[in-house]
């Protein structure tokens, strides 16, 4: 039955309900939906780092922390106020190839709080005496990222699948320590000024939109904003490394994180993209799925194991992961009982009714995490990074209903290859005390 | 008012209707949100790790977990297990504990709201609870502590509270002290279930684009034949004895980045001085205008710090965190903190302070519509505390908050014999 009293018309796609313009070099999109006074948006833009350089990398975080210390003619006090005033969020990130931004506000303050949003990307004051604390500041990340088992098993596997130069590839952290403590205010504005510019820049309003208002900011905050001829260089594969195991030892964690994977030959934007995804889910990609049912819920081997498709873009390989957690004592049998699944699941594939179900949920969660306005903004976005059409978001549903067993499960024996898993595991634990 | 057969109408506030069924006392809460076609129903249950004595902590989390191994309909073995049928439709579906509460959610394609509800009430009395599941859900339940365990400040906030209070079950940490966690029996969890679910003791809320009439209906039909017990629920009489004196706790993993945490006993969750203390809370933390970002992290003293409170249905604490920048001592940050206190105990807040503070709360009392789920989260907070009306009239009660209050709240309970202090000190040989 239906509780819905808006009964089952039929839904417009996004194509009907967005309102897209090209303004200066900066593409806006918006879609206005029922939420009262709430307004988010998200954007981004190419920074094209050299990834055969990772000193570019840490510069790029430097001037991504420093974004907020205070821009144009105001210091970092005065841009905190107006936001505080207003109770407005802005927050930038660093996502390797791009820099993202996003922000939420009171409908009647976001015209000056996206007007803050551009000065604060165009022109941060990247003041000589922020450095210092900006640098420990991402030191203290990078110090709790060394704390953190799970950070540091992801770390070890992208390591022994990717070369330093392909974009999911992460530095040892006690590398990244000592090149950021060398770099200089100079090379942090030189950073900004060949890198931060309307490169494929794409903002994303949601929410209580008043079009007009946005657009109004939009022009007159980025359309003069000048693009950069930087141009990015990075490994689009990973590199060819025969299988093995990493030790990260970190005393006194007795959890310890697990990760198997190996490089993955599939694009986001390959036609064998969605029958891998939908192979993945019914592996481990929710509490239903394989992965959770044998080792969780029946063995009680683990609280947590999962499965993803990660890293993987339009524009380089990525690779696939299965995430474990084990208790010290469990370390050895997990580990077997996890690829013993593995490989029934590749020798045995799903069954129809498993694809069917998994389907259902894909459509489903789909549709859940549009009901906020930064998940609709968010997957607007995401869609235009990867070069889709806004209708891709309307057939997804259908493109994922179309997929037949048979397609899965090729997908399965071309995509996950047991034999060629990589092991890497971080917490109390000696690789000489395992046999792997 | 048209009210649905079997259902008493209670109160509407914030756009929240409030119901109780009158067979059984379910409260039941209706929130209209059309901004998308998602529902949330969530049941929450008054009874957490405050219910727990001694020997038995960590019940009401292992029982959370054992409510999903399954129900005579609703089960694995049939290939209709919670999980496996609710995420058949995409619905994101989980449970917490907290101190005061445990709550089980779904958040769902609107046109599945019956599942989730036929699903809570089939639950509320008929799971299984089976020893042989149990077993295999103690080795998860471990290997969650051992999780947590890894996290240095997570082993923080258990240890300043552990030393805040002695007496009172706030003690104890929600997963649970792992002898006990090894040693919880079939008999002691059934006890807890037996005792508390059941519907006099739980709100359940419905929030989406759902019809009133239908939503009450399928909450009259799948829950209106559950009984409440006679037998009243046990009456809570636990009472912290007074603080006379600071306490301080340490504690040492191997690691690289310290934290402090200095902590202050705080009132309900329900009373005004709580709210002033939330608002003292915002001045101290809400961004760079923060009193504890310009005298601390924008000074070089740390690399972030920031205030807090408890709003629980017993007296909690109201703290700061802060990590020491490289180079700075556990010492200094603590001095630090405690003259940013002083200073407004002395010379209390501005009035440009406090309007900044009620500007932030507007505009989060808007964000917090934004989604069904947002919602429902803060309402299972509030009917925790005692009163689901905290999130409706959350805005009222602030703006009645002055600068006064707030100096003096800051003086009545920021004071040195009710305070505990904690420090996380990287073990540098370990790391080593």
């Amino acid at each position: 039955m239906s509780v819905s009293p808006s009964g089952q018309a039929r839904t417009p796609s996004f194509a009907e309900r967005i309102s897209e313009h090209l303004i200066g070099p900066c593409r806006l999109i918006m879609l206005r939906t029922p939420i009262h006074n709430v307004v988010t948006w998200c954007g981004s833009f190419h920074s094209a780092p050299d990834m055969g350089n990772k000193e570019e990398l840490l510069l790029q975080h430097l001037v991504v922390s420093m974004l907020d210390k205070g821009a144009g003619t105001l210091d970092r006090f005065a841009v905190a106020e107006i936001l505080e005033n207003k109770g407005a969020e802005l927050a930038f990130s660093s996502d390797v190839l791009r820099i993202d931004f996003s922000g939420r506000a009171l409908k009647k303050d976001v015209k000056e709080v996206l007007g803050l949003t551009a000065l604060q990307l165009r022109e941060p004051l990247l003041a000589g005496e922020e450095l210092a604390k900006a640098k420990d500041r991402i030191s203290a990340s990078i110090k709790r990222s060394m704390e953190s088992t799970s950070a540091q098993a992801s770390g070890a596997l992208r390591r022994r699948i990717y070369g330093a130069s392909h974009p999911n590839y992460i530095e040892e952290s006690e590398e990244r320590l000592e090149q950021l403590q060398r770099l200089s205010i100079d090379e942090v504005r030189a950073y900004h000024a060949a890198h931060f510019g309307a490169n494929a820049c794409t903002l994303v309003v949601v929410g209580d939109v008043d079009e007009s208002a946005v657009n109004e900011a939009v022009e007159n905050h980025f359309a003069g904003w000048p693009s950069r001829d930087a141009s990015p260089h990075f490994a689009e594969t990973p590199e060819e490394h025969d299988p093995g195991v990493s030790t990260v030892a970190i005393p006194d964690k007795e959890n310890v994180d697990v990760r198997l994977g190996h490089a993955l030959a599939v694009r986001r934007n390959d036609p064998g993209y969605i029958p891998a995804f939908l192979a993945n889910f019914a592996l481990g990609g929710n509490f239903s799925a394989r992965l959770m049912q044998t080792i969780r819920d029946e063995m009680g081997l683990t609280y947590g194991i999962g499965s993803s498709l990660s890293g993987v873009s339009t524009e380089y390989d990525g690779h696939w992961q299965v995430a474990v957690t084990l208790s010290k004592e469990y370390v050895q049998r997990g580990i077997e009982e996890t690829v013993k699944q593995i490989r029934h699941f590749v020798a045995g594939g799903v069954t129809p009714e498993e694809l069917e179900e998994k389907k259902t949920t894909v459509t489903g969660a789909f549709k859940v995490g549009l009901s906020t306005t930064f998940g609709l903004a968010k997957t607007l976005l995401s869609n235009v990074e990867q070069g889709f059409e806004i209708a891709y978001l309307d057939e997804f549903p259908d493109r994922v209903e179309s997929v037949s067993v048979d397609e899965v499960n090729r997908a399965i024996t071309q995509t996950f290859v047991p034999d060629s898993l990589h092991i890497t595991l971080a917490g109390n634990v000696r690789e000489a005390d395992l046999s792997l | 008012m048209d009210i649905p057969k079997g259902f008493a109408f209670e109160e509407t506030s914030g756009g929240v209707e409030a119901y109780r069924l009158e067979g059984n006392g379910l409260q039941t809460l209706l929130l209209r949100d059309a901004t998308a076609p998602v529902a949330t129903f969530m049941i929450t249950y008054r009874v957490g790790s405050r219910h727990e004595p001694e020997g038995l902590t960590g019940a009401c989390h292992f029982l959370e977990h054992l409510m999903f191994k399954g129900s005579a309909r609703f089960n694995k073995q049939a290939g209709t297990s919670v999980f496996n049928v609710l995420q058949r439709v995409g619905a994101r579906v989980n449970a917490t504990t907290w101190l005061d509460r445990t709550n089980y959610y779904e958040m769902l394609p609107e046109e599945h709201l019956p599942l989730a509800v036929e699903i809570e009430a089939d639950r509320m009395r008929g799971a299984l609870l089976q020893d042989e599941d149990m077993e295999r859900e103690r080795t998860v339940i471990l290997n969650e502590l051992d999780r947590g365990e890894n996290d240095p400040v997570r082993k923080l906030f258990h240890a300043v509270w552990a030393a805040a209070f002695t007496v009172h079950p706030y003690h104890h940490p929600v997963i649970g002290w792992r002898d006990d966690v090894e040693r919880l029996t079939p008999d002691g969890l059934r006890h807890f279930y037996d005792t508390y679910y059941r519907p006099d003791n739980a709100t359940v809320s419905i929030i989406g684009d759902f019809d009133k009439t239908e939503a009450l209906g399928l909450v009259h039909r799948h829950f209106g034949q559950i009984a409440s017990p006679e037998e009243a629920l046990p009456a809570m009489h636990v009472c912290e004895p007074a603080q006379e004196e600071e306490r301080r706790v340490v504690v040492r993993q191997a690691g690289w980045q310290g934290a402090v945490m200095v902590a202050w006993k705080s009132p309900r969750g329900l009373e005004a001085d709580t709210d002033a203390l939330d608002m003292l809370s915002a001045i101290l933390s809400a961004g760079k205008n923060g009193r504890l970002y310009r005298r601390l992290t924008d000074t070089g003293l740390t690399t972030s710090a920031w205030g807090g409170i408890s709003r629980f249905c017993d007296p909690g604490l109201a703290y700061v965190f802060a990590r020491p920048a490289p180079d700075k001592t556990h010492e200094e940050v603590e001095s630090a903190i405690h003259a940013t206190i002083d200073e407004i105990k002395e010379n209390g807040i501005t009035e440009e302070e406090l309007q900044r503070a009620r500007n932030q709360r507007k505009a989060q009392a808007a964000f917090s519509r934004d989604g069904s789920f947002s919602a429902a989260a803060e309402l299972n907070e509030a009917i925790a505390a005692g009163d689901w009306k905290l999130y409706t009239a959350m805005q009222d009660r602030i703006n009645r908050v002055t600068g006064k209050h707030i100096q003096r709240v800051a003086r009545e309970y920021f004071v040195e014999h009710t305070c505990t202090t904690g420090y996380y000190i990287p073990d540098g040989e370990a790391s080593s």
